[in-house]
């Protein structure tokens, strides 16, 4: 069997002197697609950083393609550059100076240093089929700053698409965008996840989305409530633990 | 008329210039990150600080400038541990910290008599006194915040975009951010003779808002920020020798007249 793409072992996570994540394990098998569920405070967004290496853990261990996750967040470069992350935010204040393909470009260079003139060319190419893949040919040329919502998660997702990589984690990256945008966005997140072999891990409150396109869902409310594929984890008797009573689970239909 | 060719024949005026180019330049290279990443307000309570460290200098009998580089770093670190720590917005903090260091270091200075005359100097800088020495520190200093900044061009952008992002891509963003606080520090420390503690956060602030207004590419911007700085200190240098003026607000009035251009060029175009 092959080893899990990612391991979370006994993992405990305070923020401010508060347990917020508290002995949650799971694992991700290659190419899964799993959904972090809970309320707001769940400790969702603190255990993706844990996760990530950006928030000390107070205990517990984390392995990422079977590569131990260090006390700071330390991993192999091979081993770094294999995850992507899509923050919930990631605002610019005012005029940015930085293209959209330039943008893109950092996300094919590998984590330390290196003159950023070297392999020029092999680079422009990959950042040329990032951008199309993810329908953003046309903003190449645009700051950064210059981008619609829509836009900017399309183009955070060719930078995690411009090299290949294992494991992505998102944290409700579809946050701010409106009903449509949010649509296309998981279209196109799905399409690049079958094509890329990516094993996803998204922080999601879209249940119904979670139900139509995850084969897993972990619910978090400190610690794990309740995990399993969408039918047993969503059911009405999950979602009332984990949200409290007087959340009705409801399926909504699109017309295709 | 003015003696042109007289002033700059002499050596104070030769190194002065290229103390400009130097210190504009390397005001303007950091400044172009420090603007995005919204240091201005850092590097103005750095320069009033610096004077603290000026007086604490002269109040223990120690030549100035050798406390002033490791003061300086002290200072930025220990505020940005106060950012850090007491979640107080960073303006505020800033604030506190820029308006004490400079009351206790008046008070300082006011104790000694016999530094009064050189207030002047410390306020406004007196590039016309930098001599080899400063020369040799400040090229020192551009080359290795060049190849800092080169090397870990991708960390400093990411860094500067969003701070979890950069780290999930292998930035060690906490090394990085400190590092860049700690250069700042020193090139702030190092350019108070040529500049002044009132007018330094001018040379790391206005060449970089000014290329910001003009770029659409990120290398671009840092080159033309770096360009503006130096090209600024140049003129204003040039202005000052020929007109007598003093040296640190002449630099200063041009780097606006150039702001001013870039800002017009951006609204026409």
């Amino acid at each position: 069997m092959d080893k899990p793409v990612l391991r979370v072992e006994n993992l405990s996570v305070s923020r401010e002197g508060q347990l917020v994540v508290d002995g949650v394990n799971f694992e991700l098998l290659s190419e899964s697609d799993t959904a972090l569920v809970g309320p707001n405070g769940a400790g969702k967004s603190s255990l993706v950083a844990a996760v990530l290496g950006l928030l000390p853990r107070q205990k517990g261990q984390v392995w990422v393609l079977g590569h131990p996750l260090g006390p700071a967040g330390e991993l192999p470069h091979s081993v770094r550059s294999q995850i992507a992350y899509l923050p919930q935010t990631f605002a610019l204040q005012g005029r940015f100076p930085l293209s959209v393909a330039e943008f893109v470009a950092f996300g094919f260079d590998p984590p330390g240093p290196r003159l950023p003139w070297g392999g020029r060319s092999k680079r422009h190419e990959a950042v040329l089929v990032a951008l199309a893949r993810t329908g953003s040919s046309n903003l190449g040329a645009k700051l950064l700053s210059e981008l619609s919502g829509g836009e900017l998660k399309r183009v955070l997702l060719a930078f995690c698409v411009v090299r290949p990589r294992k494991l992505l984690l998102l944290d409700e990256a579809q946050a701010g965008l409106d009903a449509p945008a949010s649509e296309q966005f998981q279209e196109l997140l799905l399409q690049l996840r079958r094509q890329e072999g990516w094993t996803v891990l998204q922080v999601s409150h879209d249940l119904e989305m979670v139900r139509r396109s995850c084969d897993q869902v972990l619910c978090l409310n400190r610690y794990l409530r309740c995990s399993g594929p969408p039918t047993q984890a969503l059911s009405p008797k999950s979602l009332a633990e984990l949200y409290g009573p007087n959340v009705v689970a409801y399926q909504h239909h699109h017309h295709v | 008329m003015f003696d042109s060719a007289g002033v700059l024949s002499q050596p104070f005026m030769q190194r002065a210039l290229l103390g400009g180019l130097l210190t504009g330049g390397l005001g303007g290279l950091l400044g172009s990150f420090a603007v995005l990443r919204q240091l201005s307000f850092f590097s103005d309570a750095l320069g009033h600080s610096a004077l603290l460290g000026v007086s604490i200098g002269i109040l223990l009998g120690i030549n100035p400038t050798l406390v002033l580089i490791p003061f300086a770093v002290l200072f930025a670190l220990l505020i940005n541990q106060l950012v850090e720590r007491s979640k107080l917005p960073a303006d505020a903090l800033l604030n506190i910290v820029y308006s004490t260091s400079l009351a206790f270091a008046v008070v300082a200075l006011s104790l000694v008599e016999t530094y009064r005359g050189g207030i002047q100097q410390l306020l406004f800088g007196d590039i016309l006194g930098i001599g080899w020495l400063d020369l040799g520190v400040i090229a020192l200093l551009l080359l290795g915040a060049v190849l800092y900044l080169v090397l870990s061009m991708r960390a400093q952008v990411l860094l500067t975009l969003n701070s979890d992002f950069a780290g999930a891509f292998g930035v060690r963003a906490n090394w990085h951010r400190i590092a860049f606080i700690v250069l700042l520090a020193v090139v702030v420390a190092v350019s108070i003779k040529a500049v002044g503690v009132l007018l330094i956060s001018a040379f790391v602030v206005i060449p970089a808002c000014a290329g910001r207004l003009l770029s659409r590419r990120f290398p671009v911007y840092v080159l033309s920020s770096a360009l503006l700085g130096g090209g600024c200190a140049l003129l204003g240098l040039l202005a000052s020798g020929l007109t007598n003026l003093p040296s640190g607000p002449c630099v200063v009035i041009v780097q606006f007249s150039g702001f001013m251009l870039a800002l017009l060029l951006r609204l026409i175009f």
